[in-house]
């Protein structure tokens, strides 16, 4: 093996099949083992729901309604059921926060580019958002809950203060990393400011642009679930807040997993989406 | 008659240093000027003043009797790489100067736009003929291109303007000798069927005879001093008959006096490689 080289062994199709998956393996017949166990020596025990439990309480998640509605009528179908269930309801209000967030940093890209392109731009806020960028967002949760009250708008604040300067700067650096050969070749073709803005600069970096956002959607998900801990009626982060209360443990796990999978699911979107639309751009 | 290009009295520093004093050059009509240097003699720096990339310290350039100190449809320009957009398909980065002429960003989205469109595809897929690309390159994007093909495609994308000036930024230096003889004459035989004006910057002086109608050299006479012209001539139809005396004439002159003795940085390499002082790999 040492003479074969450590840094040229590659596994085959299978071996890196299976070690990928060895310590999802793992961990699920750990939880699995000490979870029995657990039950063994007190069947009340709540810190480590059995699989059964937390099917038990996905399940009611998934179909009842949450503790404080009114309970469904008996004879309600199962599109009902599902559409005025808790998951249901939690997952709309925090995906209503998170797109409404994500369509705020559309203006923070365009900001980016006229800082990057447009000296007189750039002047005039790089400074600004250099020093912005270094303020803990969430620092200021206190001042924009007296701000702007406890409602819908603080918490969309805090996502976009907490990352529109990040993205900000990031667009500033791609539209700077532009080759000026790309600039001046616009022009000499005939081109305006504004065509080499947008039909140029724009264009090229908007595969990187992309990437840059789904990079930050961690914080944005983080700001979010702050801003839905400590101040909300609804979401999937206050509803793991308040479950802790009752220390339910076979509901916080499984939403837990649902918000890594949903947040997977809208990186991989985003991901194959960039490819599509960007069938040139190559991953450096 | 006058120019075409007139530079006149032209001095640039960056900083304390001077990089051009004092140059003159007129440009008739028709001419194709190979500007020639050795690396940093500021011959890039002529052609990205001429371009209007660049601001110079004092001097003016007049293109037919006026200045244009930004960038613009006065003037083609085809650098060493970074030509191309490659976010566009060969075809589109030809017909994008034709669409920057014609529409600007609210009127490309008129139903005029996509008709002229076809013409401009039909006008763009001709040059690309002209220039030895197959038709099937036209949907292709610049990266899939050899180095050599994406630069015939940046020639055809400057030269579909119809601008009466072409400028060159050491365009072939990239490619490997046999594409670079091939372009070289293809380069040769547009200007000849066109008629525009060139200026071509480059460091390699059979490239500068071969394409050239005229040369420029520029060189330093000390390391630290500014560049001037050393050499300002006509290439005679009949330069390869004296081949060799014209290329050492051209690299004497482009060879500045601190060239000739070595500098501090290599006689010290030189030193430490007589006292064994190199590391032996």
């Amino acid at each position: 093996m040492t003479s074969a080289g450590l840094l040229h062994a590659k596994p085959g199709r299978l071996m890196a099949l299976v070690l990928s998956w060895t310590l999802f393996g793992t961990g699920a017949l750990w939880y699995f083992q000490a979870a029995q166990t657990r039950h063994a020596e007190n069947p009340d025990d709540r810190v480590m729901p059995t699989i059964q439990a937390m099917g038990r309480g996905w399940w009611n998640a998934v179909m009842e309604p949450p503790e404080d509605a009114e309970a469904m009528p008996a004879g309600a179908t199962i599109w009902q059921k599902l559409t005025s269930s808790m998951l249901y309801k939690d997952t709309l209000a925090t995906g209503r926060r998170f797109f409404i967030s994500l369509a705020l940093l559309i203006p923070a890209v365009l900001l980016g580019l006229h800082m990057g392109l447009f000296p007189y731009v750039g002047a005039f806020f790089l400074r600004f958002f250099l020093f912005f960028d270094k303020i803990v967002a969430l620092s200021l949760l206190p001042i924009l809950f007296i701000a702007f009250g406890i409602d819908e708008l603080s918490k969309i604040m805090l996502i976009v203060i907490g990352v529109a300067p990040t993205v900000i700067l990031d667009v500033f650096n791609l539209s700077k990393g532009v080759p000026n050969e790309q600039i001046v070749k616009a022009f000499t073709l005939g081109a305006r400011d504004f065509d080499v803005a947008y039909r140029v600069v724009l264009k090229q970096i908007l595969p990187r642009v992309l990437n840059s956002i789904r990079l930050n959607l961690k914080a944005v998900m983080l700001f979010l679930f702050a801003g839905e801990m400590i101040a909300s009626t609804d979401g999937l982060a206050y509803r793991i807040a308040l479950l802790r209360r009752h220390m339910a443990m076979d509901v916080i796990i499984p939403y837990v997993l649902w918000v890594a999978l949903l947040l997977f699911v809208v990186d991989l979107t985003m991901r194959a989406a960039n490819k599509k639309i960007h069938p040139w751009f190559r991953e450096a | 008659m006058m120019p075409l290009i007139d530079v006149q009295n032209l001095t640039v520093k960056y900083g304390p240093r001077t990089i051009l004093n004092a140059i003159d050059i007129t440009v008739e009509e028709g001419e194709f000027i190979c500007v020639l240097g050795q690396t940093g003699c500021g011959k890039s720096t002529l052609l990205r003043l001429i371009l209007g990339a660049e601001q110079p310290t004092s001097g003016r350039i007049l293109i037919d009797n006026l200045e244009h100190p930004r960038p613009d449809r006065a003037r083609g320009y085809v650098p060493q790489k970074y030509s191309l957009f490659p976010d566009r398909t060969v075809l589109d980065n030809i017909t994008f100067g034709l669409e920057l002429t014609a529409f600007n960003l609210f009127t490309r989205w008129t139903p005029g736009f996509f008709r002229a469109r076809r013409h401009y595809r039909k006008e763009a897929l001709n040059y690309l003929l002209k220039l030895g690309l197959r038709e099937q390159d036209a949907q292709k994007y610049p990266d899939e291109l050899s180095g050599g093909m994406q630069q015939r495609v940046a020639i055809a994308q400057a030269l579909i303007n119809r601008p009466r000036i072409l400028l060159m930024d050491e365009a072939f230096s990239a490619l490997d000798p046999a594409t670079r003889r091939e372009t070289q004459s293809l380069m040769k035989y547009l200007w000849k069927e066109n008629g525009f004006t060139a200026m071509f910057v480059t460091h390699n002086t059979r490239e500068a005879l071969l394409l050239g109608s005229r040369v420029i050299v520029l060189a330093k006479d000390h390391a630290d001093s500014p560049s001037r012209i050393v050499l300002d001539e006509q290439v005679p139809q009949d330069w390869r008959h004296h081949e060799d005396a014209w290329i050492g004439r051209l690299e004497q002159a482009s060879i500045s006096e601190s060239v000739e003795t070595p500098t501090t940085a290599s006689r010290a390499f030189a030193t430490a490689k007589a006292s064994g002082t190199t590391r032996q790999r």
